[in-house]
């Protein structure tokens, strides 16, 4: 007949020492994860404070960039995209695209205006590849210049390059490099650089016509242009074949060039 | 394991200050990324969300970078959660950013989505790391458990 063995006291006090070591153990175990969660949990009340103030502040720019995106010296914000966008596609005077192109699009803008960079660096590419270069639309720029001194110094290159054919190639470099509204950041030394950053076209000859009668007598006529079509905002468009136009504005845009390509 | 997040998480960081410091530079150097995949660099780097206060973000993520890099190499539990909290900081941001890019802008700048990538991950090294700081204290109490034939310390 098999006999229990008794523990020893030796025994009975070795397993209650164990006992109490692992319960000594579980409790701090319990410690460490509650002390281990308050941390996560502070890390990341504080994270998403910080986070919060980031979103805020980003959020509350002007929507403009400053013309110190083009440093002094050095190459030009946006030359090889203007480039690449422009290349091959032919310009005369104020028009972009095919001269016979069978839809006309008259742009109203002011190249301060910000809705107008938006267009010109969100939208406008989208229609160059789309309709322009396959020769479905021409497009033509009706400077207006109503914002402040930064508008018209910027237009009168930008018709100025027109007469070399490279209208449209000064003015996606300059809403590209466009500054906060009349903060005087279309100053000569940036439009000589954005003038420089165009390929074939001759600076000198563009800052001794910008201000010609020529010139002048362009941007008037713009003005009176954009006054007889009702022209209430920027950027305004005139979209259809031959005479037959209708105005609309960025949004409707795409939508009206369909319209009149799909005729 | 723990030095194991930590290199992983050191490597991020150096990704992360490589891409940062490139945009910071073609920022400051008034030129335009090399944006060959998704083309978008341009226009987000141009957005009013490029910037935080006038500090462009490129830099504020070069400093965060730095900071969270800083963190991982100096040892305690204060390091540990610096490093997590710039962490999450960064992805917590960036993932506004990318936001902002797909639903805003609708352009996306590659180098930034990267930089957002390398900031979601750091993230996750970090907290792990920090969750994991305290050793299991079952095993030090065990550790502390006399061998058999020790004498005992307990009751004396």
């Amino acid at each position: 007949m098999p006999t229990t063995v008794q523990p020893n006291r030796k025994e009975r006090r070795d397993a209650a020492r164990r006992e109490r070591v692992e319960r000594e153990a579980a409790r701090a175990a319990a410690t460490a994860r509650r002390r281990r969660l308050a941390r996560l949990g502070a890390v990341l009340a504080g994270a998403a404070l910080v986070v919060a103030v980031l979103v805020v502040v980003s959020g509350s720019g002007s929507g403009t960039k400053p013309a110190a995106r083009t440093a002094a010296s050095g190459p030009v914000a946006g030359a090889r995209e203007t480039s690449a966008l422009l290349a091959g596609i032919p310009q005369h005077g104020l028009t972009l695209g095919r001269p016979k192109a069978p839809v006309r699009v008259v742009e109203f803008a002011d190249l301060q205006c910000p809705f107008c960079r938006d267009y010109s660096t969100g939208v406008l590419p989208r229609l160059v590849r789309t309709y322009v270069r396959p020769g479905k639309v021409r497009m033509e720029f009706r400077s207006l210049h109503f914002i402040g001194p930064d508008s018209e110094r910027a237009a009168r290159v930008a018709q100025a390059a027109g007469r070399q054919d490279k209208l449209w190639n000064v003015l996606d470099l300059a809403y590209r490099n466009q500054g906060k509204e009349n903060s005087g950041w279309a100053t000569d030394a940036l439009l000589r650089r954005l003038a420089g950053a165009v390929p074939g076209l001759d600076v000198g000859r563009v800052f001794a016509a910008r201000d010609s009668a020529a010139v002048t007598a362009e941007l008037r006529a713009a003005d009176r242009l954009a006054t007889t079509s009702g022209v209430q905002s920027t950027p305004t468009f005139l979209v259809g074949r031959g005479s037959s136009l209708k105005a609309v504005d960025a949004a409707g845009l795409p939508a009206a060039i369909e319209a009149a390509v799909g005729r | 394991m723990s030095a194991r997040l930590r290199t992983a998480a050191i490597a991020c960081c150096a990704l992360g200050l490589a891409i940062a410091g490139y945009l910071a530079y073609v920022h400051y150097a008034g030129i335009s990324p090399v944006c060959e995949i998704a083309h978008g660099c341009e226009k987000v780097q141009s957005s009013r969300w490029s910037a935080v206060a006038g500090v462009p973000v490129a830099l504020l993520g070069l400093l965060g970078y730095a900071g969270i890099l800083a963190a991982l190499l100096v040892r305690g539990e204060t390091a540990l959660t610096a490093a997590a909290g710039q962490a999450l900081v960064g992805a917590g941001f960036s993932a506004y950013l990318t936001y902002r890019e797909v639903f805003t802008l609708h352009a996306i700048c590659i180098w930034c989505v990267i930089s957002a990538a390398l900031m979601a991950t750091l993230a996750v090294l970090t907290v792990v790391r920090l969750l994991r700081a305290d050793a299991p204290p079952a095993r030090r109490a065990t550790a502390r458990t006399p061998a058999p034939g020790a004498a005992p310390r307990a009751g004396r």
